[in-house]
């Protein structure tokens, strides 16, 4: 009966093996973009950025995510400042909306600003929420495995498709084999893909809902040497949230 | 051979000591009058390799663009006051002129033009007769020479009167063309909230880069002349005609002056009529604008003024480092005296030795201008390498001679063998030191092969100075006391004095005994501190090379922080106007460039103009159709009220989307409009306005009325003429925009290059900048590409000199020592030493930068002396004698590291931190070799003595001693 287990175990760890060995570029960046696109999120985090005289400045802002991604509302908490102020996020941020609470307005902003920086950081509104981008707008190819941070890794690099217009020319990431979780991310920059332009770095991956999720995020810009960190302070995945709350007129509540 | 020389010149110094005093003193007067005509330069292109293309190309700008090196004045206090002190001073500038050397100048032409007429009369030497008719004319225009070309503080504001318009982007005129249509108050602000609301909010990216950012704030300084004139008129002060039309200028134009973001400070930009490279003029120039900045301020005792840019920053730094350089030089020999006093315990035999290294440095210096006629930001420092190096030739020689003279020796006898025992490591030590300087000549850069050239062959001069000019001055001393002696005691020997470093001797003794724990500790040591070696960093940061306490510096600062202002850029020349324009293009879509500015700033392409000239004419059409309303209507009150509102709304709005964005500057200029959120005490300026309106609305409304009959006209006409849809041509173009971007004969174009990061603190930020624009053109020069290469050079240099070095030490050691493991041995120590030295940089807290590098084959070639020197004595001595080597020649060894680190120390006071540093590296390095000098070499020899008997035979020399220790 010991015999039949061990070799049992054997097996499994052989096919499994053999199953990863097998995944292609496509199937692990499917795998990696199911992970990145909960089918809903809600969630509390801070993020610090640095302003243009070099002072610090730290936000905490709670957020919603539904239809993996598709839509996002963030809403400011501190500092007291930018209390309410808000932004929501539709078709994957094609449409970006800010609400003031100092003016009690709503302003649109422009289909081009997904690819600026968001809020003075190193991440851009595309990074925020770009939805199936890597599956949709990049072609994937399988790497040789490598280790990154003490993890066993699948590494991918992604290269823009012709007709997409997304900002970065190449990614190369690192997935963790375990969970597909990619821990860092390498962006190109978008007419020069030798230049590498920012780096993703994430820790602190713990299981929340069954969904692996990284409680720190750091993006890394190599051309300023400047780098936002974004903690998760909260998360909850497949939470309930309606449609109504992703409105221009909910956006001043 | 080195033995017959050592002798012969013992017997000449003994018996013909007159004849040679001579020699020696026309030698220094000669060399001297070279030494005075040395300079220094501290520019870091002068360290680059000659004959490199980007210094090439650099200097070629600087010298066919008088606008690439400026002095920039910098103007502090209240807004207007500053102005005032501008519009005072500018005016002056360009009258300054020299004619303080016009006799001097008068004269070289006169000489010349006699030269030309004997050439005329001999015939045939026409192209001799063109260079000095060059000459001349060039010699004419020093004569009332106009300092300076012009002072550039405003722009150009009459060229904007007419073409502003057409200098705006389509797409921009597109959507802001709308505040340019009405040119009544109600109108007026309904558009611009109507631009605001579609530009700023709808379209983000307008504020996400530096230089948005700062259109963003002139536009917002704009808007609030513009509320400030409104609130004057509303409140019912008088207004004038220029207050008011000042206001539309404002708006349209923006600030004329060149002003910072919070308007406490302005600067001016005086181009010079000279460039950098030219010193004489540099110094000339500075002294006279220094001297007229003074007298303008008397006048305005409520403003702050200094100077700044690349000219000032040079005059500073060449001004400072020759001060700087004296300053350690004179602190290092009061040390290296007083030490010398102390150990040797007498007067004159010190006071003889600095007399010998002041000499050789005369000598060292005259060599030094023949051979590279002038110094830079590194071999400005040979002097007190020199001083530290060079003294501890004269302490072996008198330390030798003072131990035979007191055992009684005479002085020729005392001279021979002193010559003998000491002169022999004196000229190993320093030939191996001069060789190990010569494996910088190997070094691609200027900066380090002259390094190597100044310093060999200024070793080589104090080395001569010290066999020739030293022992002529002990001779003549000692013949002086022992006639003293004759006469006073009637010839009774005078009591010798031991001053032979007793406990060094017996600390050594013990050592050697002990060989087994002295080598465990010695490799216990080692092993921590070649640990700590391998975790030394680079220094990527070269903002720390900036002198301290320079005004011109600290300026830089200010202008980096209130005008947001890098001095950091690089340059590209082009051929033409259009070229200039697409490389400025392709520059400014890197993500690694903040800016541009080149000629398309003031002249766009014929395709934009067109482009543009659709736009403008509709401005023009609708602006001249509209007509102006002498009065403002009370049910447009309302309305006007209601846009004031929208216009507060829309400030706050970009204030909180410039905080979100960490905007500081868009976010410091709406607070002082709308007020500071955080500070709910604090001024709203629209907030007071709208009070005022509403205050006494029928008052108002007439007063409004008077504001807008002066306003409007002016305002409207302002933006007809605006409106120009001719051409621009280069020809139309402003003098002081055209001489800033192209060079006087109009077929050279300059583009400035500005980064997004301050690279100076980071290196990989520098490289990716000078990758990126190197990769649009392969010419582009400037600061930060000159510095990477440096970097790179400097880097590469270091290493390939250290290795070589090592190599030809060993060499050198073992033709000297006979055997290749007495070399080997004679090396340990200084190996150890180098690893103890990187170590301990490590331990204190210093960082490997191209100045300490440089000091790694210094070290090498410093550091193996103390070896040198134990091992020749310990061949010549016999074995079992560690006791006796190192009470003699180790205090010797300990007399020259300490004067050579008092020497190196005295650059810890300089304020150019490069060179403080280097002089802590070396200190540490020179301490290090001599500790493992007299811990390790003790255990080795001891160990070696033990394994091959204890006999005391002599393994080389016959001359013995003196027993002076034993003796006494």
């Amino acid at each position: 009966m010991k015999m039949v287990l061990i070799a049992g175990i054997i097996v499994h760890l052989f096919v499994s093996a053999l199953c990863a060995q097998d995944l292609s570029g496509s199937e692990i960046i499917q795998k990696v973009n199911d992970l990145f696109n909960p089918e809903s999120a809600h969630g509390k985090s801070r993020m610090t950025i640095v302003t243009t005289s070099g002072q610090k400045r730290t936000f905490v802002f709670e957020s919603w995510g539904k239809n993996r991604g598709e839509k996002s509302l963030v809403r400011y908490l501190e500092p007291r400042r930018v209390k309410d102020q808000a932004i929501l996020m539709l078709n994957h941020s094609d449409d970006i909306w800010m609400f003031f609470p100092r003016t009690q307005r709503v302003r649109k902003l422009a289909t081009h600003a997904k690819k600026q920086k968001m809020q003075g950081s190193d991440f851009s509104y595309e990074d925020m929420g770009s939805g199936d981008a890597f599956i949709e707008d990049f072609t994937a190819e399988r790497l040789d495995d490598e280790k990154m941070n003490g993890h066993d890794c699948y590494k991918l690099e992604l290269t823009r498709k012709p007709e997409s217009d997304v900002s970065y020319s190449r990614i190369v990431m690192w997935i963790i084999k375990e969970n597909f979780y990619a821990i860092v991310i390498d962006y190109y920059d978008e007419d020069d893909p030798a230049q590498h332009e920012k780096r993703l770095t994430q820790s602190d991956i713990r299981i929340v809902d069954g969904i692996p999720t990284a409680m720190i995020a750091v993006m890394h810009n190599q051309n300023d040497n400047t780098q936002t960190v974004m903690e998760l302070q909260e998360i909850k995945y497949n939470v309930a949230l309606s449609d109504k709350m992703f409105s221009e007129r909910e956006l001043k509540k | 051979m080195r033995e017959k020389f050592l002798i012969r010149l013992a017997h000449w110094h003994t018996h013909y000591p007159w004849r040679i005093l001579p020699v020696v003193i026309i030698a220094t007067i000669a060399l001297g009058w070279f030494a005075q005509q040395l300079t220094i330069t501290m520019r870091t292109q002068d360290l680059m390799p000659e004959g490199d293309p980007k210094v090439d190309e650099f200097n070629r700008i600087i010298d066919e663009f008088a606008t690439a090196t400026s002095i920039i004045v910098v103007v502090q206090g209240e807004e207007q006051r500053i102005k005032d002190f501008a519009d005072d001073l500018a005016p002056r500038v360009s009258e300054l002129r020299d004619s303080s050397q016009n006799e001097a100048f008068e004269e070289a032409i006169a000489g010349l033009q006699k030269r030309i007429t004997d050439l005329e009369k001999s015939g045939n030497k026409t192209s001799e007769i063109n260079s000095l008719q060059d000459e001349i004319e060039r010699l004419q225009k020093r004569i009332d020479m106009q300092l300076f070309q012009r002072v550039d503080y405003k722009v150009e504001t009459d060229f904007l009167q007419k073409h502003a318009l057409m200098l705006v982007k389509a797409e921009d005129l597109k959507n802001t063309k709308d505040v340019f249509m009405d040119p009544n108050l109600t109108g007026l602000l309904t558009n611009l909230n109507n631009s605001l609301e579609k530009e700023y909010v709808g379209q983000q990216e307008s504020i996400s880069t530096r230089e948005k950012e700062d259109q963003a704030v002139g536009f917002l300084d704009g808007i609030q002349q513009l509320l400030q004139t409104l609130q004057k008129a509303a409140n019912g002060s008088p207004l004038s005609e220029m207050e008011v039309q000042t206001a539309a200028d404002k708006f349209l134009l923006g600030e004329p002056y060149f002003l910072s973001y919070d308007k406490s400070a302005l600067i001016l930009n005086v181009i010079p009529n000279f460039s950098i490279m030219d010193r004489d003029l540099i110094m000339t120039g500075y002294e006279h604008m220094q001297l007229l900045l003074d007298e303008t301020l008397e006048n305005h005792p409520e403003v702050r003024a200094g100077l700044s840019g690349d000219i000032a920053r040079e005059h500073d730094e060449q001004v400072h480092s020759e001060e700087s350089l004296s300053f350690t030089t004179v602190i290092a020999l009061i040390a290296i005296l007083v030490m010398l006093v102390v150990a040797f315990r007498m007067w004159v035999a010190p006071i003889l030795a600095i007399v010998t290294l002041f000499v050789g440095l005369i000598w060292a210096f005259g060599t030094a201008y023949l051979a590279v006629g002038q110094l830079n930001m590194m071999t400005a420092l040979f002097s007190v390498l020199l001083l530290g190096l060079g003294i501890d030739f004269a302490v072996h020689l008198i330390s030798g001679f003072t131990e035979w003279r007191a055992a009684g020796d005479g002085i020729g006898d005392s001279l021979e063998k002193t010559f003998l025992k000491s002169g022999k490591g004196i000229i190993t030590g320093a030939l191996t030191t001069i060789f190990a300087f010569s494996a910088l000549l190997i070094s691609q850069s200027r900066g380090m092969k002259e390094m190597g050239i100044v310093t060999g062959f200024g070793l080589f001069s104090i080395l001569l100075a010290t066999l020739l000019f030293l022992p002529v001055m002990l001779v003549l001393r000692e013949r002086w006391v022992e006639r003293r002696r004759k006469k006073k005691a009637g010839g009774q020997p005078v009591v010798a004095k031991d001053i032979s470093f007793k406990n060094l001797g017996r600390w050594a003794e013990w050592l050697g005994k002990h060989y087994r724990v002295t080598l465990a500790g010695a490799a216990i040591v080692s092993a921590f501190l070649i640990w700590s070696a391998l975790q030394i960093e680079y220094d990527r940061n070269y903002l720390r090379m900036e002198p301290k306490g320079l005004q011109s510096i600290a300026l830089m600062d200010t202008i980096k922080e209130k005008f947001d202002l890098s001095m950091e850029y690089a340059l590209c020349l082009a051929n033409d106007a259009e070229t200039s324009r697409r490389l400025s293009e392709e520059y400014r879509d890197l993500s690694t460039v903040a800016r541009t500015a080149d000629i398309s700033i003031y002249l766009p392409s014929a395709n934009e103009q067109q482009e543009r000239a659709v736009h403008i004419a509709d401005i023009r059409k609708r602006m001249s159709s509209t007509g102006i309303r002498q009065s403002i209507r009370r049910r447009e009150f309302p309305i006007l009220i209601q846009e004031i509102e929208r216009l507060e709304m829309n400030i706050i709005e970009m204030q909180d989307m410039a905080y979100f964005g960490g905007q500081d500057k868009v976010d410091n200029k709406c607070k002082s409009i709308v007020g500071d959120p955080d500070a709910p005490k604090s001024a709203n300026m629209i907030g007071d306005l709208l009070a005022s309106l509403t205050f006494d609305r029928a008052k108002t409304i007439r007063r409004l009325s008077e504001f807008q009959q002066h306003f409007s006209p002016y305002f409207r006409q302002s933006v007809i003429d605006m409106c120009s849809t001719e051409p621009i041509t280069l020809a139309d173009l402003p003098v002081s925009a055209l001489d800033r971007y192209s060079n006087p004969e109009r077929d050279k174009f300059m583009i400035t290059i500005y980064p997004e990061s301050q690279l100076a603190i980071n290196s990989i930020a520098l490289n990716r900048f000078v990758d990126d624009i190197e990769r649009v053109s392969e010419k582009t020069t400037g600061g930060p590409p000159v510095i990477k290469a440096w970097l790179q050079i400097a880097a590469r240099d270091g290493r390939n000199a250290m290795m070589l070095t090592l190599v030809i030490v060993f060499f050198l050691l073992w033709g000297d020592l006979k055997k290749p493991g007495y070399a080997l041995m004679a090396m340990i120590p200084l190996a150890l030493g180098a690893f103890w030295m990187v170590g301990i940089w490590q331990w204190v807290g210093l960082l490997l930068n191209f100045m300490t590098l440089m000091g790694l084959p210094l070290i090498i070639g410093i550091g193996i002396d103390d070896g040198v020197h134990i091992m020749h004595r310990w061949q010549n001595e016999g074995r079992g004698q560690i006791k006796t080597i190192f009470a003699s020649t180790g205090k010797a060894i300990s007399l020259t590291s300490l004067t050579t680190m008092l020497a190196f120390g005295s650059l810890m006071f300089s304020v150019f931190p490069a060179w403080a540093w280097f002089g802590s590296s070396l200190v540490i390095g020179v301490g290090a070799c001599f500790l493992t000098t007299v811990i390790v070499l003790p255990g080795i020899l001891g160990m070696l003595e033990r394994k091959t008997g204890q006999d005391n035979e002599l393994i080389t020399d016959e001359i013995h001693r003196p027993r002076i220790i034993e003796r006494v």
